[in-house]
């Protein structure tokens, strides 16, 4: 039954929202995915080799002339980190202070829930969501496979990549979450979330081209989900630890702040 | 003696610019209905808020039920039943799903007691929220507030949007939740929500408690308009010398007049006569109401 308590109802209030992102990001990086043969015409490097390579760069557009370099740019560099950053801070930002701006927050914390509880459950219910989504895209990814020619990248390669992709959603979910918790403010929460989204951006593929700027490649959240290229050398420690630790802070600090303010009528 | 239900002192709330509070010393005993009166702004929302530990105090103490709202949260609000005026909620799930899941927020409410409340409020819990009038929404937030039967009804102007149907069988309900023992908490801007139902009143204004009164002694005190018919034409002078009466006017067998105090007087001079049919407005105590407002305004200048 969903409707026990504030994690299954979360979910069965945001089955259509979550269900829907997560169709909708495996569906574009299916689809991206599905390229790849095309992409192997000498027309095409040609084309690629073209571009001005600080551009490629920015784009994540690096090695695209071996499998794993295609999906790693084309599918996992950009596009799809994107989406799932742009999904989890959409939903962070909903699960607090979306919700409090409403005025139905007050409702459920009149009752016999701890404000930590309910707040945790919700973010708990989010990350299904974005766990959905990743095995979703994993699936998609590994039955397109053979047809689509890349059997060169692995089964657990992919995996690694998709388990990256999960926690850098789950990164920004969460400072989403937790700016909103701390504040009451959708506003607010959207705001920060999409401006680390752009800042890390930067940080990582733009800014490290003027060398003297090549250290904010190591606070720069899409660094730790691409560095060491999960796609070929399977899960990286240190970007697992700096993505799952940066999300435990921003949910503890968020949720601490939560359960000592008024919450606003 | 046993704990009061609600009991506040020097509640202090302060937020931005807004006062809120400015020193509330609140006391509601258990078992009785009390009346929270005061204008819009006057912080009856802000003390409803604190009790449920929505917001905390800036100085002061609350004590809810023997607890405090902030260490025992959990194990206060399972006794608590809160209405807020306007009831918000997610508007996709249906009257049902929603009660069923508040329900189970409280360990489970059985299926029958909702839709018992449901049926007597003539509430469609089928339907989605979203798709509910005013009323109809205001309607489910009645039944999530009365349906675990709790020791302590916080209401915050419960009835807006009912309409006097509805507002007749929530006052049924009151009544029979002050009969089971339980106390209601009821705020309101006008006393007409509150007087058929409490048995004390209390007054804020500017953050503070003005005055408490029992509502039977405001009633006693109220003026009302009387009517009586005799079988035959009365004297008018037997009756303008009667204690408590104004405006008396005899038209033949017919005598209306406005009564000040107890009806004691007046019902002894007219049952020297036959009394055909006797009619007694229901006081009108937002006038006294009001008078205290200004009373006390006036103090305030003066002090």
């Amino acid at each position: 039954m969903l409707l026990r308590n504030p994690f299954t109802k979360a979910l069965r209030d945001n089955r259509r929202s979550m269900l829907g992102w997560a169709v909708s990001i495996a569906a574009v990086g299916t689809m991206y995915a599905a390229f790849w043969p095309t992409m192997q015409t000498p027309e095409m490097a040609d084309a690629l080799a073209a571009y001005p390579e600080g551009m490629l760069e920015a784009l994540n557009f690096e090695d695209v002339t071996s499998p794993a370099g295609y999906l790693g740019s084309a599918v996992y560099g950009l596009l799809i980190p994107l989406l799932v950053a742009v999904f989890g801070i959409a939903a962070g930002a909903r699960t607090i202070a979306g919700d409090e701006e409403a005025g139905s927050l007050d409702l459920l914390l009149a009752h016999p829930v701890s404000r930590a509880r309910a707040a945790l459950q919700r973010f708990a219910a989010l990350l299904v969501g974005l766990v959905v989504t990743g095995a979703l895209l994993w699936l998609a990814l590994v039955a397109i496979r053979g047809p689509a020619e890349f059997t060169a990248v692995g089964v657990g390669a992919l995996a690694a990549m998709t388990l990256h992709l999960v926690l850098f959603g789950t990164a920004f979910a969460a400072l989403a979450y937790g700016v909103g918790a701390a504040t009451g403010s959708r506003a607010t929460a959207l705001g920060v979330g999409a401006a680390v989204a752009v800042l890390g951006y930067l940080a990582n593929a733009v800014l490290p081209q003027v060398d003297a700027l090549a250290w904010a490649r190591d606070i720069s959240p899409f660094h730790w989900y691409l560095a060491g290229d999960p796609l070929v050398n399977g899960v990286q420690v240190g970007g697992v630890l700096l993505l799952a630790g940066f999300a435990a802070v921003c949910v503890a600090a968020g949720t601490w702040r939560f359960t000592r303010r008024d919450i606003a009528v | 003696m046993a704990d009061p239900a609600i009991r506040t002192e020097q509640l202090i709330k302060t937020y931005g610019r807004n006062r809120g509070l400015t020193g509330l010393d609140l006391q509601v005993e258990t078992a009785e209905v009390y009346g929270f009166l005061g204008p819009n702004g006057a912080g009856k929302s802000t003390t409803i808020r604190l009790l449920l530990d929505l917001i905390r105090p800036t100085s002061g103490t609350v004590r809810v039920l023997g607890l405090d709202p902030r260490a025992d949260g959990i194990a206060l609000r399972r006794r608590i039943g809160y209405l807020a005026g306007d009831f918000i909620v997610d508007g996709r799930q249906t009257g049902h799903e929603l009660l069923t899941y508040l329900g189970n927020l409280r360990g489970g409410v059985p299926k029958a007691r909702i839709t018992e409340l449901a049926d007597r409020l003539d509430l469609d819990l089928g339907r989605r929220i979203k798709g509910l009038s005013k009323g109809n929404r205001q309607k489910v937030g009645v039944v999530q507030a009365f349906m675990h039967s709790p020791e302590l009804l916080i209401l915050d102007e419960p009835t807006s949007g009912l309409d006097p149907f509805l507002q007749q069988e929530f006052v049924a309900m009151v009544r029979e939740a002050k009969a089971a023992g339980q106390t209601v908490f009821m705020s309101s801007h006008v006393m007409s929500e509150v007087q058929q139902t409490a048995d004390r009143v209390g007054i804020i204004r500017d953050g503070r408690l003005v005055t408490v009164e029992r509502v039977e002694e405001l009633r006693e005190r109220a003026v009302r308009r009387i009517e009586i018919v005799f079988d035959a034409a009365v004297p008018a002078d037997e009756f303008t010398t009667v204690a408590g009466l104004s405006d008396v006017t005899v038209n033949g067998a017919r005598l209306s007049c406005r009564l000040d105090g107890r009806a004691d007087p007046l019902i002894k001079a007219a049952s020297r006569y036959t009394v055909v049919s006797f009619l007694a407005e229901e006081p009108d105590l937002e006038d006294l109401f009001f008078t205290y407002y200004e009373r006390t305004e006036t103090d305030g200048v003066a002090a």
